[in-house]
């Protein structure tokens, strides 16, 4: 299978004051196209750092990250923002979304960053109807205008899976999406992601610590003293 | 364009920004309302300064004046640049009215009235030489545009329809018991019915004088039309200033032999009269033709002081140029007349020849006033003259002879007043640097409130420019949004402050700011230049981005990863 992001012998380490503190030493992985990998591994051991790593969002200190062949460690700042914006979609333990726009604005953002300021009238259109054709999948035509503090922790979390996937990114970078949610609406979230990855192909890296969750995965790996250790093939 | 989208809903949806744009709101107006008063007290007071002493002066630095000074004058008259020009003598002297018990250190004009209203605006500050209706006028901008006769009918008829309008109820309320001041309230209760006892008489005042503007408007040339306001004015002056007493001033007198044969015209602030709050002059009923006695130390060639010269006079009429400082001290009498009693007249000498006549200065009207590279040109024109004609006159030479524009000769008068003005724009734009804080804590505060944010926008793929953008474009939107009310307010206010003044302030609260008994202008100043708003909405923006700068910048560093983290 042919890779898409390759990960190679990164290391990162934290430096407060004078202690160090090694997070990643030498960590590898390589994910294929339309493959759906779970990162496990204890509190602390580095998968919220790999992630943010593997999506463009952080650097390592060594080591490459190539996605499609692409070095994403050799890019300036500038084209890592726009890898970002095009190329992955993140979706986060604690929703992140925007408290001042509503349901169909925090879903449509990614996609008017992606526009430049002239195309923004002519794509407007397209654009929409995008967004709500995902939030009609994800069951929230009814909230459309409603901002997220009125809604549900479920809800939000499949606002943010809408917003992740509006530009119709290569990987979807999951960091505990059911960290939050009670075990019920958790699986309503892995549903979709699940459906998401069956039907449509989609690429996806989702970080947990639970193994039930990770079992769900086609491949599981677990970061143990900074390194990835293969744990199970699904 | 997300950039902008999320400005205005952080504008919208975020209850803080009040207080940025609120301060650059309240900034913008209270600059827009000073700058504008400000800017048109000091026109008015360099058109009084323009009106006080002609368009360039010839002066003498002695105190003896120049001789000859027919001659220059010829000269001078003969340039093309030249309108007219008039010989004026000033002498230190001592103002006696004997039936008032009044004595006062004075500055003694001799001027030809005639030669004079050609040069300077004197004739227009003659209070019963001077017929024409100050109130149809006063309100014209000093600037000068065109006028047109029918357009001063329709402004008095509106003045005196008002004014009808209202006159049952002021005449009802003039037999009013006054209202104690500490019942404002009250006042407040029957609203526009109540007014102040001289209020009521003060209407009425201007009632009957808008009457007679009317008339006298409507006697006009159908189809006149002035060019500006000294044109104008000039158009509503009929008469010809004189110092001459009318016959009817014979019946002061008991006997012909008491009778002074010159008039004299008082300065209106000598101290004479009270003023009124609507800056009325309360002139006593016997000051006209009273009797008046002038005591002049003429200064000879050598710069002694000679014997001291009385002369006897009646006071004519008063004259009031609005600079305080003419008018405070200030009075005229005819030109032949001090010449004797300064000892400039032509005089036979001892040892047969002729001693010329002399004057202290030429006051110079020039073509094309207005435009001051038109006054500087003739000024240099006129100086050329001047340094010929000292170069054949050797006394003139000792006299030293200088030609200076208006706006030298009034300098120090005029600069005074710029300079306050700048002054008080400077403070207060320092004040104003308070907007620039005020956007930079909010902004900070906000910033910091929306770490999180910007860690999504960025995650997202906002980039550092991105980010710092949306702040920049969101400070310069608050300003936005207080310097247009900032503005709308500021303009509504200034073209009405005169309303707001007297109908407002005065009548509700008993408040008196721009007080007429102090001020030489009646009215407070009511234009706004288009260009001072333009540069006021400018700076509020860039108060609005430099206020913004610094949290932009610090947004922009941000680490995604660090602010995602953040809860
Ligand atoms: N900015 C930082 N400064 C210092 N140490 C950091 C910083 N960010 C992360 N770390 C440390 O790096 C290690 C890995 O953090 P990371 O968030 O990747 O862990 P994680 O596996 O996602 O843990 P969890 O399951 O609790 O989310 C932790 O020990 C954390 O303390
Ligand atoms: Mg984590």
């Amino acid at each position: 299978m042919q890779s898409l992001l390759e990960i190679t012998d990164v290391h990162k380490t934290y430096r407060i004051g004078p202690a160090v503190v090694p997070v990643l030493t030498g960590a590898n992985l390589s994910v294929a196209e339309g493959e759906f990998v779970a990162i496990t591994g204890a509190s602390g051991s580095g998968k919220s750092t790999l992630l943010h790593i593997a999506g463009a969002l952080d650097r390592a200190d060594t080591g490459t990250v190539s996605f499609k062949g692409q070095a994403l460690n050799r890019m300036s700042s500038g084209q890592r923002h726009v890898m970002r914006n095009r190329s992955f979609g993140f979706v986060f333990q604690l929703y992140h979304l925007l408290p001042e726009l509503n349901v169909l604005e925090n879903v449509m953002l990614p996609a008017m960053v992606a526009a430049p300021t002239w195309m923004a009238l002519v794509r407007a259109r397209p654009r929409k109807r995008q967004a709500l054709a995902l939030l009609e999948e994800f069951g929230l035509v009814e909230r459309l205008h409603h901002r997220p503090g009125q809604l549900s922790g479920g809800e939000r979390q499949r606002v943010a899976i809408a917003r992740a996937l509006i530009n119709e990114p290569a990987v979807l970078l999951a960091d505990e999406p059911t960290g939050n949610l009670d075990p019920k609406t958790g699986q309503t979230i892995l549903d979709v992601l699940l459906r998401l990855h069956k039907d449509k192909g989609q690429t996806i890296i989702l970080v947990t610590h639970d193994a039930q969750i990770a079992a769900l995965a086609d491949r599981t790996v677990r970061l143990l003293d900074g390194r990835v250790q293969v744990a199970s093939q699904g | 364009m997300y950039k902008l989208f999320l400005c205005i809903r952080y504008l919208t949806r975020k209850g803080i920004v009040i207080f940025p744009v609120l301060a650059v709101w309240l900034c913008v107006m209270m600059l827009i309302i000073v700058n504008s008063i400000m800017t048109g007290f000091v026109n008015r007071v360099r058109s009084a300064g323009h009106g006080l002493v002609g368009d360039v002066v010839v002066s003498s630095i002695s105190p003896a004046g120049f001789p000859d000074y027919q001659q220059l004058q010829k000269r001078i008259d003969a340039l093309p640049q030249v309108r007219a020009s008039s010989p004026v003598i000033v002498a230190l002297g001592l103002l006696n009215l004997p039936d008032y018990e009044y004595t006062k250190l004075v500055v003694v004009l001799g001027i030809d009235p005639k030669s004079q209203s050609k040069v300077t605006n004197f004739d227009h500050g003659l209070y019963w030489q001077y017929k024409a209706p100050l109130h149809a006028v006063e309100d014209i901008g000093d600037q000068g545009y065109p006028v047109r006769q029918s357009q001063l009918v329709k402004r008095a008829v509106a003045f005196l329809n008002v004014a009808e309008k209202n006159e049952k109820r002021l005449r009802d309320g003039l037999a009013m018991e006054p209202i104690p001041s500490s019942a404002w309230f009250a006042a407040i209760r029957r609203h526009w019915q109540v007014v102040r006892r001289e209020d009521w008489q003060a209407a009425l005042h201007k009632l009957d004088r808008a009457q007679r503007d009317l008339a006298f408007i409507t006697g006009l040339p159908k189809n006149g039309f002035y060019k500006n306001r000294a044109a104008l004015i000039k158009a509503l002056v009929p008469a010809e200033p004189s110092f001459t007493p009318p016959p009817e001033a014979a019946a002061s007198y008991a006997s012909a032999a008491d009778e002074p044969s010159n008039g004299c015209i008082v300065g209106v602030d000598l101290g004479l009269y009270e003023k009124n709050r609507f800056g009325q002059y309360n002139r006593p009923p016997g000051i006209r033709f009273t009797p008046a006695i002038l005591t002049v130390s003429p200064i000879t060639l050598r710069a002694t002081v000679a014997q001291p010269q009385a002369g006897r006079f009646q006071i004519v009429d008063d004259s009031r140029t609005r600079v305080f400082t003419a008018d405070s001290r200030q009075i005229y009498v005819p030109f032949k007349v001090l010449q004797k009693l300064t000892f400039m007249q032509q005089q036979d000498l001892l040892s047969g020849g002729v001693q010329p006549a002399r004057c202290s200065e030429l006051q110079i009207r020039v073509k094309n006033d207005a435009s001051a590279a038109a006054v500087n040109q003739a000024r240099d024109a006129i100086a050329r003259v001047v340094s010929a004609f000292v170069h054949q006159h050797p006394e003139a030479q000792i006299a030293g002879l200088q030609t200076q524009t208006w706006v030298q000769e009034q300098a120090q008068y005029i600069k005074a007043v710029d300079n306050e003005r700048n002054m008080i724009l400077f403070l207060l734009g320092l004040v104003s640097l308070v907007v620039v804080v005020v956007i930079f804590l909010i902004f900070y505060m906000l910033v910091r409130d929306k770490t999180r944010d910007i860690g999504i926008i960025k995650a997202i793929g906002g980039g550092e420019w991105g980010v710092a953008s949306i702040f920049l474009l969101y400070g310069l939107l608050i300003s936005a949004a207080g310097a247009a009310p900032g503005v709308l307010c500021g303009v509504l206010f200034v073209l009405h402050d005169n309303w707001i003044h007297d109908h407002i302030l005065w009548r509700w609260f008993g408040i008196s700011i721009w007080n007429r008994k102090v001020y030489i202008f009646s009215h407070i100043p009511d234009q706004v230049t288009a260009s001072a708003v333009v540069i006021m909405v400018i700076s509020a923006m860039a108060a609005g981005l430099l206020g913004a700068l610094l949290p932009a910048i610090k947004a922009a560093r941000q680490d995604p990863v660090e602010a995602l983290r953040y809860e």
